[in-house]
């Protein structure tokens, strides 16, 4: 964040607070939703918003009115998470990101792809929770580009922005993380006897 | 199955969403796929439960920037204004 900096004084006082207030706090709940995604916690998803929003008025001359102050604060959450909350986590991420990177990119998707067998009937039937257990189950990296994709909705553009990574990568890591995810919805789906097509096939 | 993805995201380029719709209904194969990617979609996005920000984190955001003090300055700005206008 720091990086970024412009120097300008773009906002009077009284600019700053009206930009604050009507570009950056309509966007609050989506950005809560995302620090509770990615912490889990409670406390630790109001604290990362309240790092988020004080930075955000901290560096507020950096923001452009009229462009897109969602992305913009989002990055700033994901880049507190990454730089600032996992550092001091009363429960550290339990994977390594370089390392989550260096393995996702070894494994080759089309032996993912075989694996995976699970049915859209299961995932229909399947409650809010469960879901919610599977995508939690996922390394935060993972779990990132799903949340930002399917949950809040963001183009491959905004993510790559938010995660200042190339589109292609963008595509590469969603496409893992889903087939990741199916792999755990699929283990979760048969422990709680939803019907796979393993199943089906034993019938 | 990236491009399934791409095109379900709506941010696939215009190329591979040509070459969805033509090709689309010959792959049974991708049509599962696309179906089961919709259903995952769809559940991240209606199932999962919305967090909301509690009220007492956006005082409390509000409080640290100084929001009480602004509002502050424009209240006594005001009652300034007023008695400076009707207080002959």
């Amino acid at each position: 964040m720091e990086e970024e900096i412009i120097e300008i004084e773009r906002y009077s006082e009284k600019e700053k607070y009206a930009v604050f207030d009507k570009e950056f706090m309509p966007h609050i709940d989506s950005m809560y939703n995302f620090a509770f995604r990615l912490t889990n916690d409670e406390d630790d998803a109001n604290d990362l918003v309240q790092d988020t929003y004080l930075k955000a008025f901290r560096f507020i001359n950096s923001f452009e009115r009229g462009t897109n102050a969602k992305a913009w604060l989002f990055r700033i959450l994901k880049n507190s998470f990454i730089n600032d909350y996992r550092k001091k986590s009363k429960e550290p991420s339990k994977v390594d990101y370089q390392d989550v990177e260096t393995t996702y990119n070894s494994v080759e998707d089309a032996e993912m792809d075989a694996t995976t067998d699970l049915r859209t009937e299961t995932v229909q039937d399947m409650i809010g929770d469960e879901v919610a257990n599977a995508l939690n189950s996922l390394p935060v990296d993972f779990r990132t580009v799903i949340i930002l994709c399917d949950i809040e909705g963001f183009t491959y553009e905004e993510m790559a922005k938010i995660l200042d990574i190339p589109i292609g990568t963008v595509r590469s890591r969603l496409h893992r993380a889903r087939n990741l995810l199916k792999e755990k919805l699929k283990s979760y789906a048969s422990s709680m006897g939803y019907k796979t097509d393993e199943m089906a096939e034993q019938d | 199955m990236q491009m399934i993805q791409a095109v379900l995201d709506g941010s696939a380029s215009a190329a591979e969403v040509e070459h969805f719709k033509l090709h689309m209904d010959d792959c049974l194969p991708c049509i599962e796929g696309y179906k089961l990617e919709k259903s995952i979609k769809d559940a991240l996005q209606v199932k999962m439960e919305k967090k909301c920000c509690p009220q007492s984190t956006v005082v409390d955001i509000r409080a640290k920037i100084g929001f009480g003090l602004v509002l502050l300055g424009f209240v006594v700005a005001e009652v300034k204004l007023y008695h400076l206008l009707f207080s002959c």
